[in-house]
């Protein structure tokens, strides 16, 4: 009697047992090994959706950034997350985490021989504020905006995808005067790392405020052993680039231009009295150039720096704000300048309803004239923006369908 | 909202005073219960040829007051039970007392039985949708709520690891603070993690209600999805259910639950429990070096995951007393402690970090029935919050899976430095007022008053301490119910809820610049939304119900939602509340056949239309995060759910839910265009998932009177996307994979229930299963079981 019902649900047991096995996991080692490149190029341009939760960028490819369509729908490599930034360096490309404080992994792609990008390798690192192609290395730094007093430093070897040097430093020892010395990035200049900072309260509520807003800081690092030999100072502009924007840039002739958004604030308001402006290392040099100074924000009519892009020849696409004296708003103005010069031009043929830009992520083939930026419209959508700085006009180019666009990088194959 | 307030009042007043006054009169009261001597909750009391009639309560007691002297028939029905009838004689004097014994009905009776569901029939035969679990029938098992939930059509339980660990519960696809728990209908939402439904035994409690998306009156609070209560009134005058339980990663769990109350009606009650589990259990990951190179698919150790809390509920007062039904008062002590293994990937791993949690939290209880003329009910309930929680991460490591670690010097963190330690300083006050006019009409008025005051510091910056400010947040929660039982067959309620919400905050700053120069910028918002429902059941046959239900439900605004957290998250004083409409029509059949087969159906339909909800999106200059009301979500599903029993000897069933939530918003903030995700499924979310089990009664095993059972459950959930499914080339796509999770246990009962001994294998094919994206919970775990029951209703 009992049996009858003790078999079905034996039975039953088993069939579930065979359906609910677990599928052998994928354990396959990627081997990186360099190809012939047959010359030809492709851009990688990462997207992500415009919404709130649930979102990842996708990285999509394109062999043209001046005309046609690529699209996130159905298309696209997923990246886990849209905290991610991103880098080529040694035709490589990496995706790397803003991880919130936790260590993450970066993920590694390269072209293959058909031009199809490639996962090559995942590895960990923690979590970055900044990113730079270094010599042979991609160069972090971990800057904890409170707490912690140490930012951390890591040369990650760009072929063996994995850390080989870390370097603690006191931030708060760094500022000395009660602050902490908030990294904005880091460029190589010359055969050192230059890394301009922020002084930052770091303190719970006003944590990006500060009471000096009217100096300019830049630490010089020896690499690849990461002493610190030098702070440069300046008191006539504020703070050089901003949080995670570069803002100093080693041009064509070893000259180094330092870009100052004078974008401090306490309490939220802004209190920089200096000027918006351009300042100078001479190459070979660990000073600022006092004869050196190029007032934007003068000469455009009132506006502060947002952003740059280098063109080469020291040429630059200068990202805007806005509103004259103001620090706020999204749909950003475009301008070039010659900074050996010091010519301004603002850019025409740009749409007027900008929501984002990419920022620190634009390419440009560094041949004085071309730059491409990616900016969104509420109404249009995403496009890949070709500037041509001799006329200082800016044309739609490659359409992005789907999503903001947050890094345009080139690999060759 | 003052005027509407006394116009509620003025009507209950005048409903008392329309039924008072008559000269000549005496009380009836008595006890129904059935021939086992269980007490038969929610029996209808009827006098022939009057308008007099009760129903009993949970103690299956009634009382009919103001009756006129004279001869009656007293008439005793109940579901499941034959109607019994007694001549009774009113006269001068004492009130006139009755005891019933009813039978059970067999063709009913044994129809209910299959579904394993009796004793809530009361609460499943609702006009709401509310699933109804007989937690007594858990006793004998070692799940928490959250598990015993997790088996609930429509709800999701996601867990980030083993005992203890963060937990994301969901309901019809509602999550977070946008459900609300109960505790014999108090709030439960701030009662800090030491008292959770992650912690708290099943044998705390008797039975857990889950109403989808239409909440009933009595349940005050800004539940926009819905919400859970979980009913822990023993009605037994003296018991005792102890049992100690252990298993695999060194998890051992007690709980012990006793209460007393003496002739004089003197009642004592003892609630405590403790968990503890190391969680070690074996996890497969990328394990990373310190360079960084990971060695893939390793299978490790979790060993910074320890997991206890003990907790104590005890309360003492009088019960029966002339002032009171019920007047207890109570303190709930308790604490916690977790270890924090990962962040949000398992790649991330910590070996310090923990946290800490405590509660202390006293309470009054006061309930009494016909509180100045029949039928009007009052209860009341008060309690405040004491307990504190912190977050300690203050070792400068970096650890990988293989417990290797790297140590910095100096003042650092695994995460972010931290010894924060904070107090919500949170009071609650409900009141419940019902007046049952006659059989067909019935009034509820409720009110719910919620006060926060958080205040916290950190011990490593006693500096920041003055940028801490007072966030103080008032919320109240007014509802007023209408019930119209047109018949046996037919009723219908109706109800208003009213909510409101005031909210001051500090917001310190510097005004001159200057190191250590503090000023306050206070600011102010409150809220008042109308929130309103309907909810309606009809019986065609005895065993064929309909129901359907709609409410209009708001959540307000969390604190940190309005004023941010001052560090990663910046305030949003602009948020309006989150608001849903939400529908339900369901049906439940049952049906036998021989009195051998027996089966039931139940199938519901829903529909929720949800807009503004609150979510983070990256402030102007992306340093923070800020909260925005940016998205819409509509649900249209299905929940069903079939069982069958065979005599008393097999039983099974199966529930299925699907639910169909997609992306509503059109336009994304910011644009003008529409959004490519415009209709898309929502990710990250389980949309379609089931249960199963299978259970197997062998009586009179070893000696006659015991018991042997064995059971089976599955839990299926289907794959889901980690992010938006319309986006990326399918096969880059990172998703959550099926779930499998399949358990057994058996069950054996000595001594007429008294003594129990179960045994439990839990993911018995050690699959690797995923709630949350990489966060693997345990592999096949084993538990034993030894539970003493005993309860005397004398």
């Amino acid at each position: 009697m009992k049996t009858r019902f003790i078999l079905p649900f034996l039975s039953l047991s088993l069939i579930t047992i065979f359906s609910g096995c677990d599928k052998e996991l994928d354990s396959s080692e990627v081997v990186d090994v360099d190809i012939e490149l047959t010359g030809a190029t492709k851009f990688v341009i990462s997207a992500t959706p415009i919404g709130t939760s649930g979102i990842a960028d996708y990285l999509l490819t394109a062999n043209s950034l001046e005309s046609g369509m690529i699209t996130t729908q159905g298309n696209g490599i997923e990246q886990d997350g849209s905290y991610r930034y991103y880098l080529t360096h040694k035709n490589r490309f990496f995706s790397l985490l803003y991880g919130q404080g936790n260590p993450g992994a970066v993920t590694s792609y390269r072209l293959d021989g058909a031009g199809k990008l490639s996962k090559l390798t995942n590895f960990q690192s923690e979590t970055v504020h900044l990113f730079a192609p270094v010599k042979d290395d991609v160069f972090t730094i971990k800057v904890p905006r409170s707490g912690n007093e140490f930012a951390t430093m890591f040369r990650i070897d760009a072929r063996k995808y994995q850390i080989v040097g870390e370097q603690q430093v006191n931030i708060v020892k760094l500022a000395g005067n009660g602050e902490r010395a908030h990294f904005t990035w880091a460029t190589q200049v010359g055969e050192k790392l230059f890394a301009p900072y922020m002084s930052i309260k770091g303190a719970a509520p006003d944590v990006f405020g500060t009471s000096y807003p009217d100096s300019s800081w830049v630490a010089v690092y020896s690499y690849p052993d990461l002493k610190l030999e030098k702070i440069i100072r300046d008191n006539r502009t504020s703070y050089i680039g901003a949080y995670f924007v570069n803002g100093l840039v080693e041009v064509d002739n070893g000259d180094a231009y330092a870009f100052s958004f004078a974008a401090a604030t306490n309490a939220g308001i802004p209190t920089s009295k200096n000027p918006s402006a351009v300042i100078r290392i001479n190459k070979g040099t660990t000073e600022f150039d006092k004869s050196y100074f190029f007032n934007v924000q003068e000469i455009s009519g009132g506006y502060h720096m947002a952003g740059q892009t280098y063109l080469g020849k020291g040429i630059f696409i200068l990202q805007m704000y806005p509103q004259p004296n103001s620090l706020t708003g999204s749909a950003r103005k475009f301008a070039i300048v010659d900074v050996i010069s010091k010519s301004f031009k603002w850019v025409t043929g740009l749409p007027a309803d900008i929501t984002r830009t990419t920022t620190i992520n634009n390419y440009a083939p560094k041949d004085g004239k071309t730059g491409y930026i990616g900016i969104t419209t509420a109404s249009e959508g995403s496009y890949v923006y070709v500037f041509d700085a001799d006329i200082a006009v800016a044309k739609k180019g490659l359409k992005v369908e789907g999503g903001t666009i947050t890094a345009i990088n080139a690999l060759q194959y | 909202m003052q005027i509407k307030k006394i116009l509620l009042l003025g009507i209950l007043c005048a409903c008392v005073i329309f039924t008072s006054a008559q000269n000549r009169l005496s009380n009836i009261s008595g006890q129904i219960k059935s021939i086992s001597g269980e007490p038969v909750v929610g029996a209808t009391i009827k006098i022939h040829k009057t308008n007099y009639g009760t129903i009993t309560d949970h103690n299956g007691s009634f009382k009919l007051l103001d009756i006129p002297f004279g001869n009656y028939t007293l008439q005793v029905s109940a579901i499941g039970f034959k109607s019994q009838k007694k001549e009774i004689n009113v006269t001068d004097g004492q009130p006139t007392v009755f005891s019933f014994n009813l039978e059970e009905s067999s063709e009913q009776m044994e129809t209910l039985n299959v579904i394993g569901r009796t004793a809530n029939q009361q609460v499943n035969r609702q006009a709401f949708n509310v699933t109804s679990i007989d937690a007594k029938k858990l006793h004998n098992s070692t799940l928490d709520i959250s598990h015993a939930l997790d088996r609930v059509s429509g709800v999701r339980v996601r867990e980030a690891g083993g005992l203890g660990s963060r937990m994301d519960f969901s309901l019809n696809g509602f999550t977070g603070r946008q459900v609300k728990f109960f505790i014999d209908g108090v709030p439960m939402d701030n009662f800090g993690s030491s008292f959770q439904i992650n912690n708290i035994p099943i044998n705390l409690a008797q039975r857990v209600e889950v109403y989808k998306g239409v909440v009933p009156v009595w349940l005050g609070s800004d539940a926009l999805g819905g919400a859970i209560n979980i009913v822990t009134d023993n009605t037994m005058k003296s018991y005792v259910d102890a049992s100690y339980s252990y298993g695999s990663f060194n998890t051992h769990k007690t709980a012990i639950n006793a209460g007393y109350t003496a002739l004089s009606g003197f009642k004592v009650q003892i609630n405590a429990f403790q968990n503890y589990s190391d969680n070690d259990y074996k996890v497969t990951t990328d394990v990373a070096a310190f360079n960084g190179t990971y060695f893939r698919n390793q299978v490790v150790r979790r060993f910074n995951d320890t997991y206890h809390n003990e907790t104590l509920i005890a309360s003492a007062g009088v019960v029966n007393k002339k002032f009171a039904d019920q007047l207890m008062f109570g303190l709930t002590v308790g604490q916690n402690y977790s270890e924090i293994q990962t962040g949000a990937r398992m790649i991330s791993v910590f070996g310090d970090w923990h946290r800490k949690g405590s509660i202390l939290m006293p309470t009054v209880k006061y309930a009494k029935k016909d509180l100045f003329t029949k039928g009007l009910d009052l209860r009341v309930n008060g309690n405040f919050n004491f307990g504190t929680e912190q977050n300690i991460d203050t070792v400068y490591r970096r650890y990988n899976w293989f417990q290797d670690y790297k140590e910095y010097p100096g003042a650092g963190s695994e995460r972010e430095r931290s010894m924060y330690k904070f107090r919500n300083n949170n009071g609650l006050a409900t009141t419940n007022l019902s007046y049952t006019v006659d059989e067909h009409h019935s009034l509820s008025l409720n009110n719910v008053f919620n006060s926060f005051n958080r205040r916290g510091s950190d011990e490593l910056y006693p500096d920041a301490e003055k940028y801490e400010q007072p966030r103080i947040n008032n919320k109240n929660v007014l509802g007023l119910g209408y019930k119209y039982s047109a018949s046996e067959k037919w009723n219908t309620s109706v109800f208003v809820k009213q909510f409101y919400q005031s909210n001051k905050y500090s917001q310190s700053y510097n005004p001159s610049g200057n190191w250590g120069d503090v000023a306050y910028l206070t600011q102010r918002n409150s809220y008042s939304k109308t929130g309103y429902g309907i909810a309606s059941t009809y019986f065609i046959v005895p065993n064929l119900q309909v129901k359907g239900s709609y409410e209009k439900s708001y959540r307000l605004p969390e604190t940190d939602e309005l004023f941010g957290d001052l560090l990663n998250l910046e305030g949003n004083i602009d948020l309006k509340p989150e608001h849903s409409s939400n529908y339900n029509l369901g049906f439940s059949y049952q049906a036998q056949l021989n009195k051998i087969h027996r089966f039931s159906f139940d199938g519901n339909v829903m529909y929720r239309d949800a807009k503004d909800f609150i979510r983070p999106s990256l402030n102007n200059n992306q340093t923070k995060q800020v909260m925005g009301n940016v998205a819409n979500v509509t649900n249209l599903g299905f929940e069903s759910e079939v069982r069958y029993s065979f005599k008393q000897l097999f039983t099974a069933g199966v529930n299925v839910t699907y639910q169909n939530l997609r992306n509503n918003t059109r336009i994304e903030q910011g644009q003008t265009m529409q959004s490519p995700l415009f209709r898309d499924r929502i990710p990250n979310m389980p949309y379609l998932f089931g249960n199963a089990d299978a259970s197997l009664f062998f009586n009179n095993i070893g000696k006659k009177g015991n018991t042997l059972t064995l059971g089976y459950n599955v839990l299926y959930v289907h794959a889901y996307y980690l992010s938006w499914p319309s986006q990326g080339t399918s096969d880059t796509k990172y998703d959550i994979p099926r779930q499998w999770m399949q358990d057994v246990n058996a069950v054996y009962t000595l001594g007429g229930g008294r003594y129990n001994i179960g045994l439990e294998c839990k993911n018995l094919l050690d699959n690797r299963i995923y709630d949350n994206f990489s966060l693997q919970k345990p592999g096949r775990a084993f538990y034993a079981k030894v539970r003493y029951f005993f309860s005397n209703n004398r």
